[in-house]
């Protein structure tokens, strides 16, 4: 467990030691950040406008017009900023050599693999930590549900690691992180978009459940099933697993 | 009848098992074969020279050695443990250091080590970082700070180098396994690394195999040499009695003649006789006969005898490189 911290932390600090690590941190913050004023700023013109309007609802809902939407668009932002953090995961380190280090240090193929990906996921929740003071503002605001902002969160980050999983497979499958950026964009765009087919019959539903977006629904209006709950590790576990075996296979090729 | 005690059998103190054994290593890249059925061995405290052409299978064999590659087929074991079936408990032994340093160029030398400390299972890696350091002499001054405090990336390629060798060095290794570790380095830092090579295999209790296409830093640093070509073993043996197996000698005669050739091809183990343009011959010969020829030689005014083997011609001899 040691040397799997030392791999992470390793990782997480190679993250604020490189320009990608900093350019998607700022990124995502200007970002949320523009998202957020704007919808804040729409929210309360609606409010304003509402209040001379006798058939207006009493009181608008926080989770329907701001938490929900916000965090949507949070995982729109996070679909393209997670590959270019996983990309260099593997990649990088084959193409300089320096995985040699790890491959022939008394550690396993688990061992590398679980602290890259743990590196990585520190390095995503300090980035999902910038939205905290926005989520803050919310409650100068108004009174917002605090169990639907803490499984938003959960998704969230589920979600971001779903993305990072994947993003860690593709990595470990070429020494091009170019290669790696596109194409775990391109999978996880796909999964993205396999919602889509929801409407098309027994096999659209089947085929749908395969995609993050379905899974995402239920958790970002704060309800937590054990279904996608169960859906999120597993996906993860898959890919994770998936990448140990890739890096197994290194030592045969 | 009167029992005599039992003396105890005198024991014969067995054979130290090698420190390295290989036995029948082969491994396929698809359907490139890239070594045969490798075998040999090094016994601990050895410092051995790799030797062989690129793509010879050098890199190969060390890799497997180091357990970061798999074999085909055969078995390679480093202090009597296996290293496919036990990879974690051999690498903890091994120090390695491969071609192309393993380095994150944007750390700083000693935030690498630590992490190389730590993933290696170092105990006391403050300590260990600073002893490698001083082993390596990183704590030399390059553009007025210690190269120690510096990031990887800004230092030299033979300091850079220096960081790969702390790195393999870090976890105090039984064995050290270096792939061309004066590789692509000026002459000056060769020498540097060289000189750190020879402090190394000083310590007599570490076992180190170095491949390398220099061969002078072969003669100075290793007792013995093994020759792979196209992924077999061709030799090994030390260099000395390499260079006897079929040598040659150069004899300069103050008073050279025909008569004096005649003598000198009569002997054993004279195989042919050449002429030279300055009074000297060149002779082909096996074995160690160089009191014969002295003998020989004496009488005709002996001005200098001396084997003119080098070890380039043996190793291209070898592995056929003089075709």
């Amino acid at each position: 467990m040691k040397k799997v911290l030392a791999i992470a932390g390793r990782e997480l600090r190679a993250y604020f030691s490189t320009p990608v690590g900093w350019l998607c941190l700022t990124g995502f913050v200007g970002v949320t950040g523009i998202f957020f004023a704007l919808m804040t700023t729409e929210f309360a013109a609606q409010a304003t406008r509402d209040q001379f309007n006798p058939y207006a609802p009493s009181q608008l809902n926080l989770t329907d017009w701001l938490i929900q939407p916000f965090f949507a668009n949070t995982a729109v932002i996070l679909l393209m900023i997670c590959p270019a953090l996983s990309m260099s995961l593997f990649a990088e380190d084959r193409r300089s050599g320096a995985l040699e280090l790890l491959l022939a240090a008394p550690v396993s193929s688990t061992q590398i693999v679980l602290g890259k990906y743990l590196g990585s996921l520190g390095f995503v929740t300090a980035m999902l930590a910038t939205t905290l003071p926005m989520t803050g503002v919310l409650y100068w605001l108004g009174t917002p549900d605090t169990g639907v902002i803490l499984c938003a969160y959960l998704a969230t980050f589920l979600l971001a690691a779903s993305f990072m999983a994947v993003g860690m497979l593709t990595s470990a499958c070429t020494t091009s992180q170019v290669v790696a950026l596109v194409l775990s964009f391109g999978l996880l765009l796909t999964l993205w978009v396999l919602s889509w087919t929801a409407g098309l019959g027994d096999l659209g539903e089947a085929v749908a459940a395969i995609s993050m977006l379905s899974h995402l629904e239920q958790l970002s209006k704060g309800l937590l099933h054990v279904e996608d709950a169960v859906y999120f590790l597993s996906f993860i576990g898959f890919f994770v697993f998936a990448t140990t075996q890739r890096v197994e296979a290194y030592r045969w090729r | 009848m009167v029992d005599t005690p039992q003396r105890p059998e005198p024991t014969v103190a067995p054979e130290p098992p090698p420190m390295i054994s290989v036995e029948g290593l082969t491994k396929h890249y698809g359907a490139v074969l890239a070594i045969d059925g490798v075998c040999f061995s090094v016994a601990q405290g050895e410092v051995v020279g790799f030797l062989g052409p690129n793509g010879a299978g050098k890199t190969t064999t060390m890799r497997i050695l180091c357990g970061s590659l798999g074999a085909t087929a055969g078995t390679a074991s480093v202090g009597g443990v296996d290293v496919q079936a036990h990879p974690i408990q051999v690498k903890a032994r091994i120090g390695y250091l491969p071609e192309s340093p393993p380095l994150y160029k944007g750390m700083g030398v000693r935030n690498y080590l630590r992490f190389a400390a730590a993933i290696k299972g170092t105990k006391a890696p403050v300590e260990a970082i600073e002893r490698v350091l001083e082993q390596v002499g990183l704590l030399e001054k390059v553009g007025g700070m210690p190269a120690a405090d510096r990031i990887i990336g800004h230092l030299s390629k033979g300091f850079q180098q220096r960081v790969g060798l702390a790195q393999a060095l870090i976890h105090d290794p039984d064995v050290l396994i270096l792939d061309e570790p004066t590789s692509g380095l000026d002459p000056a830092q060769r020498k540097e690394i060289r000189d750190l090579l020879l402090a190394l295999a000083r310590e007599s209790r570490r076992t180190v195999i170095l491949s390398t296409h220099v061969l002078a830093d072969v003669e100075a640093i290793c007792g013995r040499v093994v020759i792979i070509d196209q992924g077999t073993i061709v030799a090994q043996d030390s260099i000395e009695s390499l260079r006897g197996q079929a040598g040659r000698v150069r004899v300069v005669l103050k008073r050279p003649s025909l008569e004096a050739v005649a003598e000198l091809q009569a002997l054993d183990g004279v195989h042919g006789v050449e002429t030279g343009t300055d009074g000297g011959y060149m002779l082909s010969v096996s074995g160690d006969c160089r009191t014969q020829i002295a003998d020989v030689a004496v009488p005709h005014g002996l001005l200098e005898l001396r084997e003119d083997q080098s070890l380039e011609e043996i190793y291209l001899r070898l592995t056929g490189g003089d075709r």
